[in-house]
This record gives structure tokens, C-alpha cells and sequence, in this order.
């Protein structure tokens, strides 16, 4: 179905399935704001693979400005000439735990934002997919999923 | 060797209706190709619906961009047109992008990474695109033999991983000499775009395909919403089996004119109806479509000044019934007005029509309508495209009917404005001519290829029921085809005064 515009609720509920699902799928050790950095260094991969690394840092860099003007504590957080995320352990240590989970959580929403303006909800489902195979995307919880949602 | 013991090369589809038949069955199994063309001529579409038209998820379509339009944005675009099929996206075609290989690195880590990719996936099709960033990024600091080298092994390498592959580049028309990637591939298709007056003018052309015949020469083409579609010089219709000369004449619907003609339009004759505007081409064509309904022939009629509606009231109001055949598919109107229009692709649409409904008789109304649809830069091809679809249809049993509008002119007779009398077995006359102070009208057929035909100058009426022959030949006046006839009968100084102006008359009193 054709969209004219994207909604910031839609790109925010995927972002969120995401990093449920990363957050569920994470080891207990790990602390739960860094499930958004692994959300985007996994999407790093297919999007460097079909974008080119420049094209990627790009897209990534024009997320996290967009997500600073949301969250200022974003503003410890950089994007390396490679298009991995720098500044993880600032954020968390100048932060507090909700805030940097926040903020990682608006700065994947912006990224899966822009994806769906550029490339629509079919491509990017299927990008999002082909990285998370088990996860389901359709607007079903998984179980894992809803009991982590319980939990908080 | 018997043909037996040759190897069968295997034809891909290309996706792109018209195409195949223009390649000589499709795309020749494990070639290495190369698109060419100027920026915006549809390269990169025409790759992509090669590749949706094979990729499967067992053998996929690998497609490495470089440098060119960023993937992103190309397949915002892309998933516009019909044939991007989303659910292939990483399945069965996978993006890859190459950009920062070919710019941090030499021909060597390209073909590495390309080679990599290849053997993990086993792709069954491989587009590089664009493949002129990698050649000209490559001639900085490479020999031209180091260039030729990585295209052979390149091809070598696509080739014996079993997949064909296309090249895409913005290539000038006088690159072709010298240049190692065209001496190495197999195929190359070339797209045009020009503009001409206000249309846009696109074209391809199969500039080399080796292991089998494609047509010759340039070919238009389309970009709409399913993407390319290609028009082939022979139409579609190349090689198809001419059916045996039948004895069978047709009814043009007015039984005078049967008899004039012989006993009516051989079938499978081309015949051209022409005159002045106002003397009834039009409505003669329709009676010849309606009498053909009428025994069972179904009609094709392609109208350019009038929309299918308003012919067929039009038909209505001489006791024609052209709404019912049109309901029952036996009879189409097809409206052509478009200025765009390629004349191949205006051919295309009529075949089509023809095909459809397995007409028998074909209306073309008018010639100068047909050549006024096509944008400017096709006009040139006009009465070669004619002739060509004219030859092919007739050859297969349809009998054309064409009217064509002629400048009336009272010193000369022309037939066509239009020379094109040469496409047509049968002419048709229609003539004003001035007698008795009355603008009367007039036929004769002046030509038949089929045999005899009376040559009886008659004279007609457009009547509620069509055109009418009134009585018998004219034969009491001369001169009739001058359109300012004699009458036998009276005096030269009687027919004279009886034809010239009053003040004239005066004149010759006063002297």
C-alpha cells in the first residue's frame, strides 16, 4: 500500500520491536541502552552492503542530527568514517540508564525513519528481516517479547 | 558436424515486452553484455527488469552499483515500476555495493570482490553498474593491456560461474572503436534518446549479439509505469507464414461499388479511399466495416480525429449499428491521438487490436490523422512503417481500407498527397465536381492490382443510408476528372454561360 508520508509513530514502533528484540535476544550481562547500538551495528552490514559505507555514515549521521534535537544527550555520540557508533560508554556514564536507553531507541528511529521515507515500508521490512529472520515484523508480539514488556 | 551436435544456447526472457523478439528469441545464456547509452536513456531501468524477469532465489541476480545514482535512491525509484518485485530484495536480487573497492583500491581488489560475491551466491545473472566508473577510475594509473586483462578475466570469470552479464556504462557512439570492453562482450545494446521539435524521440539498437540473429537496426522504445517496452521494426511480425491468396471479395456495403470494383475488395487487399474533406471517405470506410459485421468479418477502425463515441453515433445516423459489434468484441475503435507516439508503437496497438479480436478488415482513418499522431521525429519513418505493417497484415488476410485526404484541385488529379499509392493494390477516387451550378460528387476506381474493374465515372450522394451511386456512368458530360466538366449535349457558349459568374456575363453585354 502506497504511503504518502511517514509517520514518527510508525518508524518509533519498529525502532521499539527492534530493540525488544535485541534487548530479549541480548545477554543478561550486557546493559539494556547498548541493545540500540547493537540494533545499529547490525543494521550497519546489509546497509553498507547495499549503500556503500559513505552511503550508510551519511544516512546514520543525518539520524543521529535529527535525534540530537530530541535527545541533547546524544550530543557525546559520533558516527566513525567506518559507520560504526562511537561514544557508547560516554553516554551511558554521563547519563542516566533510561535516558541513554532513550536515546539510542530515537536515534534507531530516525535511522528506520529515513529508510522508510527513501526506500518505503516494503524494502525496508524486508532489510529489517533479513537481519532479525526470526523476529516477527507484522504487528505481532512474540511471547519472548511480551513478557520483557511485562517485566518493565 | 550436424546441427544435432551443436550446443543449444539458451534464451533468457528480458522482461521487456518486445525486446525478445528483437534479440532473436531473448538474451543469449551465459553472454557478457554491455548496455550503453547517455545519461536518462533507461539503462539502468532496462537492467533492473532483466534481472527481475530471471532472478530466483536459487540462481539470484547479483547487481554491484559503483559510484553512479546511490543504491538508496535508485531503488526509491526503481520500486516505482511495475516489475520490481519487492519480495526478491535480498533473496533473489541482492544489491552490492562496490564504490569505496573501485575508490581506495586497484582493478585487482575489484575483481576480487566481485569474485568473492560471485562464488558465494552462484548468481545466474550479474549487472555492474555503472561499469564506466571502474574503467575510468582504472585509467588513472592502468595500462590498457592491464584493462584488458581484468575485462577478460572478468568475463572469464562470470562465464564460467554460469552468468550472464550485463555491463552498464554511459558510453559515446565513438567509443566503440578500440575499446576493450566492447571487442570482449558479446552483446551490445544501445539506447538513444533524442529530442525532436517537442517530443522525446527513444530508441535501441543491437549493435552486435554474437550466436544468433537480432534485428537489425534501431528500434523504439517506451518508458512507462512496467517499464521499457520495445517496439521491433518487423513489428512481431518477422518470418510469419503469408497465407495463400484467397479468391474471396468483400463487400464494401454500397452494391454499385461492388460492381465497379469487380465484385468487391479482393481479400487481403490494401485499398486507399481518397478525396477532398466533405466527400465521404469517411463514411464509405464505415460501411465497409459494417458490412463486414454484418457477414461476419470481425472490424478493426483507427481513428485519429474523432473519439470511438463519436464514430459510432456517427455510423448511427446512417442506419449503421456500430455500438452492438463493439459490445460483443467484435469490432474495435481504436483512438489514437497522442503526439508522442512512435509510429512502431502505433503499429504495435494496432496489431495488437487486430490479434485480439482476429479482425478481418482494417479501417485506418485517416493517413494524415495516423501521421499527424506521431511526435515530429517519426514522421520521417512514416511510409516505411506503413508499409511494413500494410504488408505484413494484408499478407495474412487482413484487408486494409485507408482513407486519405487529396487538396481538391481543378487543373491536377492527384490520388495521395502522400505518394503512397505504391502501398496499395486498390485506389478509390472521390472527386468534387461543379455541375449545373452544383457542387456534385463524383467516383472512380482508378486502380485495381487484382484484376478488371469497371471504369465508369459515377456520380454519388452521402444519404441517410451512407454513400449512394446515383444512376448510371456520366456520360453526357467531358471532362469530368477536371472537376469543371463539359456537358455534350448543350453548346460550348450555353455550358459556359451557364457556368460563369454573372458580372462576367455582364461584361459581355456591355461589349
Amino acid at each position: 500500500m502506497e504511503k504518502e508520508i511517514v509517520s514518527l509513530s510508525e518508524s518509533r514502533h519498529l525502532a521499539q520491536r527492534l530493540l525488544t528484540y535485541e534487548a530479549v535476544a541480548g545477554k543478561n550481562s550486557e546493559p539494556a541502552e547498548s541493545a540500540a547500538f547493537r540494533v545499529c551495528a547490525k543494521l550497519r552490514r546489509p546497509l553498507i552492503t547495499l549503500a556503500g559505507v559513505a552511503g550508510f555514515r551519511s544516512l546514520l549521521s543525518r539520524a543521529l542530527t535529527l535525534a540530537r534535537a530530541e535527545a541533547p544527550s546524544l550530543s557525546v555520540v559520533q558516527v566513525a568514517a567506518d559507520g560504526s557508533v562511537e561514544g557508547l560508554g560516554e553516554l551511558a556514564s554521563q547519563t542516566d540508564k533510561e535516558q541513554a536507553r532513550d536515546g539510542g531507541a530515537i536515534l534507531i528511529a530516525h535511522l528506520i525513519g529515513l529508510l522508510l521515507t527513501f526506500i518505503g515500508e516494503g524494502l525496508t521490512l524486508r532489510l529489517v528481516q533479513d537481519v532479525w529472520p526470526e523476529a516477527v515484523f507484522d504487528g505481532r508480539v512474540s511471547e519472548k517479547e511480551r513478557k520483557l514488556e511485562h517485566t518493565r | 558436424m550436424s546441427t544435432q551436435d551443436r550446443v543449444i544456447i539458451k534464451k533468457l526472457p528480458t522482461g521487456v515486452p518486445g525486446l525478445d523478439e528483437i534479440l532473436g528469441g531473448g538474451l543469449p545464456e551465459f553472454s557478457f553484455n554491455i548496455i550503453a547509452g547517455a545519461p536518462g536513456s533507461g539503462k539502468t531501468t532496462l537492467a533492473h527488469q532483466i534481472i527481475f524477469a530471471n532472478a530466483t532465489p536459487e540462481r539470484p541476480a547479483l547487481y554491484f552499483t559503483i559510484l553512479g545514482e546511490p543504491a538508496i535512491k535508485m531503488l526509491r525509484y526503481q520500486q516505482q515500476y511495475a516489475f520490481f518485485d519487492q519480495a526478491k530484495l535480498n533473496t533473489a536480487v541482492r544489491f552490492i555495493n562496490l564504490s569505496q573497492v573501485v575508490l581506495e583500491k586497484d582493478l585487482d581488489a575489484v575483481l576480487e570482490e566481485i569474485t568473492k560475491e560471485v562464488e558465494k551466491a552462484g548468481p545466474g545473472v550479474v549487472v555492474v553498474d555503472s561499469f564506466r566508473t571502474v574503467v575510468r577510475k582504472a585509467q588513472g594509473g592502468t595500462t590498457e593491456v592491464e584493462l584488458q586483462s581484468f575485462i577478460q578475466r572478468l568475463a572469464l570469470l562470470l562465464t564460467s560461474w554460469q552468468a550472464t552479464t550485463f555491463l552498464v556504462g554511459e558510453y559515446v557512439e565513438g567509443e566503440i572503436r578500440d575499446n576493450p570492453v566492447f571487442t570482449v562482450s558479446d552483446g551490445l545494446f544501445w539506447l538513444y534518446q533524442a529530442a525532436e521539435r517537442s517530443s522525446i524521440v527513444r530508441k535501441l539498437q543491437i549493435v552486435k549479439l554474437r550466436g544468433q540473429a537480432s534485428v537489425p537496426g534501431l528500434h523504439t522504445f517506451r518508458i512507462t509505469h512496467a517499464g521499457l517496452q520495445a517496439f521491433s521494426r518487423t513489428l512481431g511480425l518477422a518470418g510469419q507464414a503469408r497465407k495463400i491468396p484467397s479468391t474471396r471479395r468483400l463487400s464494401i456495403g454500397i452494391p454499385e461499388l461492388d460492381r465497379m470494383l469487380g465484385g468487391g475488395i479482393p481479400e487481403g487487399d490494401s485499398i486507399l479511399v481518397a478525396g477532398a474533406s466533405g466527400t465521404g471517405k469517411s463514411v464509405l470506410a464505415t460501411q465497409f466495416i459494417a458490412e463486414g459485421i454484418r457477414q461476419g468479418d470481425p472490424g478493426i477502425v483507427v481513428v485519429f480525429e474523432e473519439r470511438p463515441q463519436e464514430y459510432a453515433e456517427r455510423a448511427s445516423s446512417f442506419g449503421l449499428d456500430l455500438k452492438t459489434p463493439r459490445k460483443e468484441k467484435k469490432l474495435e475503435i481504436l483512438y489514437l491521438r497522442p503526439l508522442d507516439l512512435s509510429v512502431d508503437e502505433t503499429m504495435h496497438e494496432i496489431l495488437e487490436a487486430v490479434r485480439k479480436i482476429g479482425a478481418k478488415r482494417l479501417v485506418i482513418d485517416s493517413l494524415a490523422g495516423f501521421e499527424m499522431a506521431l511526435a515530429p521525429g517519426f514522421r520521417a519513418d512514416f511510409r516505411e512503417s506503413l508499409y511494413r505493417m500494410i504488408t505484413a497484415l494484408t499478407g495474412v488476410g487482413v484487408t486494409i481500407l485507408s482513407t486519405v485526404e487529396v487538396n481538391e484541385s481543378f487543373t491536377e488529379f492527384p490520388f495521395s498527397t502522400y505518394s503512397i499509392s505504391f502501398l496499395t493494390d486498390d485506389i478509390i477516387r472521390l472527386r468534387y465536381v461543379c455541375i449545373d451550378g452544383q457542387l456534385r460528387k463524383i467516383m472512380v476506381v482508378i486502380k485495381m492490382r487484382g484484376g478488371n474493374h469497371s471504369k465508369d465515372i459515377r456520380e454519388y450522394e452521402i444519404t441517410s443510408k451512407g454513400v449512394v451511386i446515383m444512376g448510371d456512368r456520366l456520360t453526357e458530360y467531358q471532362g469530368l476528372i477536371t472537376g469543371i466538366p463539359e456537358h455534350l449535349n448543350r453548346s460550348g457558349n450555353h455550358e459556359q454561360r451557364s457556368h460563369k459568374p454573372k458580372a462576367k456575363t455582364k461584361t459581355k453585354t456591355k461589349s
